[in-house]
């Protein structure tokens, strides 16, 4: 083949690599696009015009609004539900979670044995997750309802409670986020468990094996290899169960809707309350975004943590 | 032959014309005019059942597809809130008290209700308040009914205590609560009056304070929350809840003293007749005690409750159909017997005068149209014993009023309800969480903030004289 002709060939490769390359480029942007449109669309917009809504006095039955500066935050930072409701939401978020992981890492280990009936109890783990949050808070509206609750019923039986005595689960501001936070666990609890379950079986057995002939115990190879190796997955599972519960106002408004009076709000349902049903929209995008410090820095450690998890 | 080719425009043609089909039905169905409603989910179903095909039936007789969306109360607001953000939705948007934080968003209704007063006479005073707004001169909404807000007794307990008749003052349920544990001691909550965070609790609370003489805002308003009187009906409440109630009330949600009476767990509720019909039903035990009572008067002798449910139906200014969505409201009004008959007496119209009998001249139809309504009250047609158990339903009136009494109901009131001040003024106070005081205090700074916020958009008055 003389030379020319061996040009005449490279020619059209390099032309169809280049074309090739550029399909790929466009392909990979035809892809992106459904993604980076969906995040603009329903993310960004929506978080830029809270922003934005919050330095003005905008209401709900106005499209007209001027700018206030930082007056929303100011009062809504002197207001005492407002104190109340921040308070609640870091001692929510800290117990559920606690609660969540802990329980979940006892759920995942229970699942990790063989037993009978193991498909029917993961079945009924999950169920939790897959059923309508306003379904089943229903069903819990009935369980901790002040005059009709099934617990103190049976706590009246077992002799528990005496004549005269009852829990007011959701008419008293202690119980009542005892009862938002154990509806919270149950309905967390499965997606911990299978992100824990799904940790623990990835620890090869060889490993356990190894620590056996070392001699080391349960306590020893929980703390030494467990731990340690389940680490990454298990900051993913927090971290993506703390920025759910941070921003969540689903259990609070449909069990207390924030009461007793407005004691058991936590920010996104009072933001909710103040914003859409007071029609305060302003002052309600200000309690809206008060954590995003908060939310930021975790949402920078959930990506780094990821990424680490990736390349451990 | 049939090539790829041509099998390929048989194919696009052939799912052209699947896709055209209903635009050009809607099409058809639009030029004969269009009519969407969202109203709520009626406490008594039955007017549902008697509302949609009542509607359905006007549209084929006008040429018009109406289509009637139904949410449950809960949700109307913030649907509101949507549609307005949206600039789309329904033409017609039904209120279960406060539309007025959405006046700039909705058409003048004066000239509709203009020709219905030329018909009908005047509307209650209770309706005009919550659907006009004077600072404006804007009729923003429009009100085809009204819901009065009784006392619900229990007669046997009552009886035992030596009350027949139920309580007459609030001074009486303090009187009664303990005597009520002595008699009836299986009740959890001898007086069951709500002081949650829900609809209920928000007409209950007001009606303690307007019979002590207190109110939110005066006749132009002025915030007047923080007086004596307001410290009055608090001091009131902690010694009611310390001898008669329990934190139950603190939980409620609309239905909760509904399901408390008709548990007999309960001995007074304060509600409508929605939770009596439930008993009705369902054949319920309490039934045989199920009983009324007027509002209850209070230490200065006003006898006052809000009504329990004051519609407003708006048209969105984005409507397409607006004409059409006002003769629909006439249409509503004009079937006020109707309307009545349809929610089992729950429904009392604002205008007396379009439940006159056919054929009375227009200045007899109020007094007509109120003998009419008497007489329903008088001999329930729904299967009450003794018949007339809803008599003092049809003397409800002159104890009956608006939210934002003794003014009108405007934007600052319904921010007030919706976003429940006066109600943990008094949760706060009647549990000791607070010292009324504090509570009266701290409840009025924030409905300063709410009325000088509106007032800043021109929408509220006074301001001149808030305390």
């Amino acid at each position: 083949m003389d030379r020319t002709a061996g040009l005449s060939m490279a020619v059209p490769a390099a032309r169809r690599r280049r074309g090739l390359r550029r399909a790929e480029r466009l392909l990979g942007v035809v892809m992106l696009a459904p993604a980076l449109l969906y995040i603009v669309l329903l993310v960004a917009v929506p978080f830029l015009l809270a922003v934005f809504l919050s330095l003005t006095n905008s209401s709900a039955g106005s499209l007209e609004f001027s700018f206030v500066g930082l007056q929303n935050f100011k009062n809504v930072m002197a207001s005492p539900v407002f104190q109340r409701a921040l308070r609640n939401t870091f001692t929510f978020t800290l117990i559920s979670q606690v609660t969540v992981i802990f329980l979940g890492n006892v759920l995942a280990r229970a699942l990790l044995k063989r037993f009978r009936g193991k498909s029917l109890a993961r079945f009924l783990i999950l169920m939790p997750w897959a059923a309508p949050i306003s379904l089943a808070t229903l069903s819990w509206l009935w369980i901790f309802d002040s005059t009709f609750s099934v617990i103190n019923w049976l706590l009246k039986v077992a002799g528990w409670l005496g004549p005269g005595q009852w829990y007011y689960w959701l008419g008293d501001p202690t119980l009542g986020m005892v009862a938002i936070i154990t509806v919270h666990v149950w309905r967390m609890l499965p997606f911990s468990t299978v992100i824990l379950l799904a940790g623990l079986t990835s620890i090869p057995n060889e490993v356990h094996e190894a620590a056996d002939l070392d001699g080391a115990g349960p306590l020893g190879k929980t703390i030494w290899i467990t731990i340690p190796m389940m680490l990454p997955i298990l900051t993913v599972a927090l971290l993506f169960g703390v920025v759910f519960t941070f921003t969540d106002m689903s259990v609070v408004y449909l069990l207390t809707r924030g009461g007793p009076y407005n004691s058991t709000h936590v920010l996104a349902s009072l933001a909710f309350q103040d914003g859409v049903l007071g029609g305060d929209v302003g002052r309600g995008a200000s309690v809206a975004i008060f954590l995003l410090p908060v939310l930021v820095i975790l949402a920078v450690t959930m990506l780094r943590v990821s990424r680490r998890a990736e390349v451990a | 032959m049939h090539t790829r080719r041509s099998f390929l425009k048989g194919a696009v043609a052939a799912t052209a014309a699947v896709a055209a089909g209903p635009t050009i039905l809607v099409r058809d169905a639009r030029a004969a005019g269009q009519l969407k409603i969202l109203q709520w989910s009626h406490f008594v179903p039955a007017y549902d059942k008697w509302f949609d095909p009542w509607a359905k039936e006007w549209g084929s007789k006008h040429g018009v597809d109406v289509t009637v969306d139904h949410v449950g109360f809960a949700d109307v607001v913030p649907r509101a809130t949507a549609e307005v953000a949206a600039q789309s939705g329904h033409d017609i948007h039904m209120f279960l008290g406060l539309a007025s934080a959405f006046e700039e968003h909705v058409i003048d209704l004066a000239d509709v209700v203009t020709s219905l007063e030329k018909k009908y006479g005047k509307p209650v005073e209770l309706a005009r308040r919550s659907t006009y707004n004077p600072f404006t001169k804007k009729q923003f909404a429009l009100s085809d009914m009204w819901v009065p807000d009784p006392g619900n007794y229990h007669k046997e307990v009552w009886t035992k205590i030596g009350m027949p008749n139920g309580p007459v003052t609030y001074d009486d349920l303090v009187k009664a609560a303990p005597e009520i544990k002595k008699v009836a001691p299986q009740m959890q909550i001898p007086i069951g009056v709500g002081l949650s965070q829900d609809i209920d609790s928000n007409m209950a609370v007001r009606n303690i304070l307007w019979c002590h003489g207190g109110s939110i805002q005066d006749k132009d308003g002025n915030v007047v929350l923080n007086s004596p009187e307001t410290l009055r009906a608090l001091e009131y409440t902690k010694k009611l809840y310390s001898v008669g109630m329990t934190q139950a009330v603190l939980s409620w949600n609309a239905a909760s003293n509904n399901q408390a009476f008709n548990a007999q767990e309960t001995a007074y509720i304060l509600n409508s007749i929605s939770a009596y019909r439930t008993a009705q039903d369902n054949k319920l035990p309490v039934l045989e005690n199920y009983f009324f009572t007027p509002a209850l008067k209070g230490p200065t002798g006003i006898q006052l409750a809000s009504e329990h449910v004051m519609s407003g139906y708006v048209v969105w200014k984005f409507s397409k159909n607006q004409d059409v969505a006002k003769e629909f409201l006439v249409a509503l009004v004009d079937a006020s017997r109707d309307s009545m008959l349809g929610s089992k007496l729950y429904n009392f119209p604002s205008f007396y005068g379009a439940a006159a009998d056919p054929g009375t001249p227009p200045p007899k139809k109020q007094e007509s149209g109120a003998a009419w309504i008497a007489a329903q009250c008088n001999k329930d047609p729904f299967g009450s014993a003794p018949a007339d158990k809803l008599a003092l339903l049809a003397k409800s009136l002159p104890w009956s009023t608006n939210l934002g009494y003794p003014g009108y109901a405007n934007p600052a009131e319904g921010e007030m309800f919706d976003t429940y001040v006066i109600t943990d003024m008094f949760a706060k106070a009647a549990t000791g969480a607070m010292a009324p005081k504090d509570a009266m205090l701290e409840a009025n700074t924030r409905a300063r903030q709410i009325f000088d916020k509106w007032r800043a958009k021109k929408m509220v008055g006074g301001g001149g004289k808030d305390k």
